[in-house]
């Protein structure tokens, strides 16, 4: 078997899995940057040098930066999370979304047994100019899209938080 | 297996003179401090105070390893490994001279030539955030924490300016790696010009060295360690070679960031108006390519030192105000003029 494959693969598992039982909300953020950093290792064994690297600079090194400084702000060091994590709501609303989300990817994996042989890769595949195509080719109009909604949700978000605009 | 000796010999001999560059620049800051503030600076050990550093490395070596009790042990422990971790790995694609031929071998002086280039330096530079901020959250002191606060927005803040500073260079070149980067700008534009970035795009490179500068926390934007408010930062907690890999990353950080500077804005390994490499043999034009390249990091190495004691720390507001209100919209205008320009030119 594929030893690369299965190293990082049992280690998102392992470390997905300690994002959502860790105590402490610093070492699970921690656990999810090993998440991201894992599947983006997973990516570079695709040949998929470029979504790694997305995986990395947007993933790990924006978002969950984010949520590591909204953790910094609330929360004092040694501060546990056992009251937000006995609460029934959030867990099961948790159990709910968990649920939706397996749904989907059973759904997504429906094409698998459709793949019967190997194929060779096209020339160039994962280089920086076949991701501009296509977003700027061939998607154009679901990338535009995509961004109006961002920007929408960011008017939204400052809306939301200013009182006086 | 020569090609796997040869990746092998390439990637510890960067590596090992990177530290090595680090290690003297430790030298140069405290002499150079000496130097602009008029005093001798430390000459004691060894010619000029050059043994200096070795005796630091064997002091924060030797010293006894303390955690304090109430620090997080695993977080503060993982702290600087985090930090110094990607500090090391991010000289990869960053390249050390033209080419050298060994034995009929061409051998780019480059570890690395991926086509994702410097989108490689910005995820690898965004990792080195979490060092810090888990130094500053694992210590459990009130001063490492705000240290830890501070760098987390000053570094998300000054990534956008950054990367949008680095987008006008891409505009220019059409390429990510550094490489093609660095061949490109051979010979003249304009008759007159040598056909380096910083011609190409002047407000771009300003842009890029006020957020590397950020992005690095040194002098004027070293508020996560401002000694006059909060001791030191997210290390104040920190002793031995734990404090010892925190001081050498950000020297190891400087190498790159120069690095960088040189490969995208400064010509890389050519010199200006006079192609080096038309007249020596391939192995001297390597061995004189990489002096070249590292002449000019020199010059900027030296740089942050001149800027360090040269300027005083903003005040907090002031940084993000820069970063928000200054640099970003600065960032957009060259990338709309520089694409307005290749529209219409090319």
């Amino acid at each position: 078997m594929d030893l690369y494959f299965w190293v990082f693969a049992s280690m998102s598992v392992l470390a997905g899995l300690f994002t959502i039982a860790a105590k402490d909300a610093l070492p699970s953020a921690m656990g999810l940057l090993t998440v991201f950093i894992s599947l983006a290792s997973l990516y570079l064994h695709l040949h998929a040098p470029l979504i790694a690297i997305f995986q990395v600079a947007i993933y790990a090194g924006a978002i969950l930066i984010l949520v590591v400084f909204v953790i910094m702000l609330l929360m004092a060091p040694g501060e546990r999370l056992a009251a937000i994590q006995a609460n029934v709501s959030y867990r099961g609303s948790g159990a709910l979304l968990g649920m939706c989300l397996i749904g989907l990817v059973l759904v997504g994996t429906k094409g698998v047994s459709d793949i019967v042989s190997m194929k060779a890769l096209p020339e160039g595949f994962g280089n920086p100019s076949m991701f501009g195509d296509l977003f700027f080719r061939d998607f154009l109009l679901h990338f535009e899209v995509v961004s109006v909604l961002l920007l929408v949700a960011l008017i939204g978000g400052i809306y939301l938080c200013k009182k006086k605009l | 297996m020569d090609d796997w000796l040869i990746a092998i010999i390439k990637v510890v001999g960067i590596w090992v003179w990177v530290l090595l560059i680090a290690v003297v620049m430790t030298w140069v800051e405290r002499r150079g401090a000496a130097l602009i503030q008029d005093r001798p600076g430390p000459n004691r050990a060894g010619p000029f105070g050059l043994f200096q550093p070795l005796a630091d490395g064997i002091k924060l070596f030797t010293k006894e390893e303390i955690i304090p009790t109430n620090a997080q042990k695993l977080l503060y422990i993982m702290g600087p490994l985090l930090f110094s971790l990607p500090a090391f790995s991010a000289y990869a694609v960053v390249p050390f001279g033209d080419k050298i031929i060994l034995g009929g071998k061409e051998i780019i002086l480059q570890v690395s030539d991926v086509n994702v280039g410097f989108l490689y330096i910005l995820a690898i530079g965004s990792m080195g955030v979490y060092g810090v901020i888990l130094g500053g959250w694992g210590s459990n002191n009130k001063y490492s924490i705000l240290g830890g606060l501070r760098s987390t927005a000053q570094m998300v803040s000054y990534e956008v300016p950054l990367g949008l500073a680095l987008l006008g260079i891409v505009f220019v070149y059409g390429t990510f790696s550094l490489r093609d980067i660095s061949l490109a700008q051979q010979g003249t534009f304009l008759g007159f010009l040598p056909n380096w970035g910083i011609f190409k795009q002047p407000l771009g490179f300003i842009l890029f060295i006020v957020a590397a500068y950020a992005e690095a926390n040194r002098v004027p934007f070293d508020l996560p360690e401002a000694e006059s408010e909060i001791v030191s930062g997210y290390h104040t907690e920190y002793g031995s070679m734990r404090l010892g890999l925190y001081l050498f990353g950000e020297y190891v950080n400087l190498v790159t960031i120069s690095g960088i500077i040189v490969a995208l804005y400064f010509g890389s390994w050519h010199m200006p108006y006079i192609d080096l490499g038309a007249y020596l043999g391939p192995i001297s034009w390597g061995i004189v390519s990489f002096c070249i390249f590292f002449l000019k990091v020199s010059f900027f190495l030296w740089m942050f030192v001149w800027v360090r004691w040269t300027l005083p720390r903003f005040r907090y507001d002031q940084v993000m105000g820069l970063g928000w209100r200054g640099l970003i919209p600065l960032a957009l205008f060259n990338i709309f003029i520089t694409a307005l320009f290749i529209q219409l030119t090319v």
